[in-house]
């Protein structure tokens, strides 16, 4: 009789035990909620807190913030994503003189192949383009373009990695490019989260038309640029908007979008990635991508700076 | 026996071999646990003790943290990642990662735990610049480690991979340097160095065959132990992660230095062969054993267990 009694107090504690938990983990979820409203200190609060929940599920949904069981039980979650590699197909356009807001420059047939870290920031897209309108019968020949920012340095590669070591290629100075060519890196999905998280108070959240937004400005070389991000119902980076402050700086307006997201790795890492990037840049459109694989087990990809653009950036 | 009973057998023996690293990984063959709170470097306490010669004495059981190779928070801290209860930081760049709670963390299964662990171990900036030729060959070691990995099938993990010794005895003529072998499908098979500090010079590298561990050689410089390393093969890699192979060329200088009950270790590689410049990896902090009466136990006999049921490419 006592042997049951007490294996049936044991049983009830172990369920007490368990609501007790379960409730502390409920309470302690909504322990950034507000408990007035009204005062400005209580807004910034709310918007800081909806800020923190809107990144972080959108971080989520992105595969971006880890942890792991395997000997990291303990240890919180993380940003793990440093390094990745992006292999796609589609259209590129060319900016015409000609073109009126909103139609396309000449098109070209583009093999995409882009490798890039936040950590430092560097971004090396390679481009093989095949006019559509090829002029002969044997068709225009292939042009291949290879275009790195690293931080302040921007260069173009006669193949990859020149200019790095003698006789394997060269690097020609791209100075006026930085600004584009990082700004291509932030506006990928991973470096709006990334970037937004970053800007700490500056970064809002709101809502339009029942989809989540997030404003925030870059910093930086790219100070002046506000970006606008929206949410699919998945909480993925559905579209991204970029506004310069300086007119002189228009090629920093840009229109993206992003569809189709899946863990397109050979190996899987649980990242999403878009698996079509749709891009305008001051209106016209410049990329149309299928992207076929995407490798984002933050593989060896590095970006050391030719001597010969340290000195050019010096001068 | 019905075949939806034998189907059960096999989805729970195929269970079985997914959780096995994970056990191995918590047994750490008795020593202190590996799944710590963060990756922050332990604080120095009590005095360097001192040989008689006047140089610190590296003597101890460097294993407080367990072994410095295994286990996610001790790999992210070889790599240069410090994780705080809710800051992190990449040691070699200074940059701020985001960090979320303890508290908030969303559940995974088993998958997805190797998977995100694959990701953090991987996450640090301090990589080694190899010549753009090698680029790609290097990214294709690792993204096929399971099948690449020189340390695979019980083999050495050679100088400097090998890290942070277990345990070191100092002599006034020499260092034996210990390091414990893994069992699992992390298998590298126990390894000893025996390192002469009596001031005698390096034989001719020509003269050498290279082997895992080289030729070492000890002198102090001030109270660092500076141990001197060539004459290797060129079939090892040299970090833990990363597919980083080298040519027989390799230089490796490792630095040791005590600071109370902590072993601070950083080693260099100079291969002009394929890198465009020497390499350092960011300092590893290794802590004294606390119990002064643990010994170094036997480590699992090395087997590759696991390997024959590896199917896909991602990494552990």
């Amino acid at each position: 009789m006592r042997a049951t009694m007490i294996k049936v107090l044991a049983k009830r504690a172990v369920v007490i035990t368990a609501f007790a938990a379960l409730a502390f983990q409920a309470a302690a979820g909504q322990s950034s909620k507000p408990s007035a409203a009204g005062a400005a200190d209580d807004a910034a609060k709310l918007n800081t807190s909806e800020v923190a929940k809107t990144l972080k599920v959108a971080a989520e949904a992105l595969g971006l913030a880890r942890w792991s069981g395997v000997g990291g039980q303990r240890l919180p979650e993380v940003d793990v994503i440093n390094t990745m590699e992006i292999w796609g197909s589609g259209t590129t356009y060319g900016l015409s003189q000609a073109s009126k807001p909103g139609e396309p420059g000449p098109a070209f047939k583009t093999e995409y192949h882009a490798t890039l870290g936040y950590n430092p920031p560097a971004m090396r897209v390679e481009l093989t383009r095949t006019s559509s309108g090829a002029p002969s019968q044997g068709g225009a020949a292939p042009q291949q373009t290879i275009e790195v920012v690293r931080d302040k340095y921007a260069w173009d590669e006669s193949e990859i990695g020149g200019g790095l070591v003698p006789g394997k290629g060269t690097a020609t100075p791209a100075m006026a490019a930085v600004d584009n060519r990082l700004l291509q890196l932030w506006i990928l999905p991973y470096g709006v989260i990334k970037a937004a998280l970053a800007a700490g108070d500056k970064t809002k959240v709101s809502t339009e038309k029942g989809t989540t937004v997030i404003t925030f400005p870059l910093s930086e070389q790219l100070a002046n640029v506000m970006v606008k991000a929206t949410l699919d119902a998945q909480n993925e980076v559905a579209k991204v908007e970029t506004r310069s402050e300086n007119p002189a700086l228009s090629d920093l307006n840009t229109e993206t979008e992003y569809t189709d997201y899946a863990d397109h790795g050979e190996i899987a890492t649980d990242v999403k990635s878009p698996g079509h990037i749709v891009r305008k840049r001051s209106g016209h459109p410049v990329l149309d991508i299928r992207v076929k694989m995407l490798d984002a087990n933050n593989p060896y990809l590095v970006f050391p700076v030719p001597e010969n653009i340290k000195k050019v950036a010096a001068h | 026996m019905t075949p939806h009973f034998r189907f059960n057998r096999i989805i729970v023996t195929a269970a079985l071999l997914c959780l096995l690293p994970a056990a191995i990984f918590a047994q750490n063959n008795g020593g202190p646990r590996m799944d710590h709170e963060n990756t922050l470097p332990p604080t120095p306490t009590g005095p360097t003790p001192m040989a008689p010669d006047g140089h610190p004495d590296l003597t101890g059981l460097w294993n407080g943290l367990a072994d410095n190779l295994l286990g996610v928070p001790n790999q992210m801290h070889n790599v240069g990642i410090e994780v705080g209860p809710d800051a992190t930081r990449d040691i070699h760049s200074g940059v701020q990662i985001a960090t979320w709670p303890l508290q908030n963390r969303t559940r995974q299964n088993n998958e997805q735990n190797e998977r995100a662990a694959t990701l953090l171990r991987r996450m640090g900036s301090n990589r080694p610049i190899y010549k753009p030729q090698y680029w790609q060959r290097v990214k294709d070691f690792d993204a096929n480690s399971n099948e690449e990995d020189p340390s695979n099938n019980c083999m050495p993990a050679g100088v400097p991979r090998m890290g942070v010794p277990s345990y070191i005895a100092q002599t006034p003529k020499y260092l034996v340097f210990v390091y414990p072998g893994q069992g699992g499908l992390i298998a590298t098979a126990t390894s000893y160095r025996m390192i002469p500090t009596d001031g005698r010079k390096h034989t001719n590298l020509e003269d050498l065959d290279g082997t895992w561990n080289g030729e070492s050689i000890g002198h102090w410089e001030g109270d660092t132990m500076v141990v001197d390393s060539i004459g290797f093969n060129s079939t090892s890699w040299f970090d833990q992660l990363g597919g980083y192979f080298h040519s027989e060329n390799m230089h490796v200088i490792e630095r040791l230095h005590r600071d109370g009950n902590t072993l601070t270790w950083t080693a260099t590689v100079e291969d002009p062969d394929v890198l465009l410049e020497p390499w350092t990896t960011t300092p590893r902090i290794a802590l004294l054993n606390p119990d002064s009466k643990a010994v170094l136990s036997e480590s699992l006999p090395c087997s590759e267990r696991d390997f024959a049921h590896v199917v896909t490419k991602e990494h552990h």
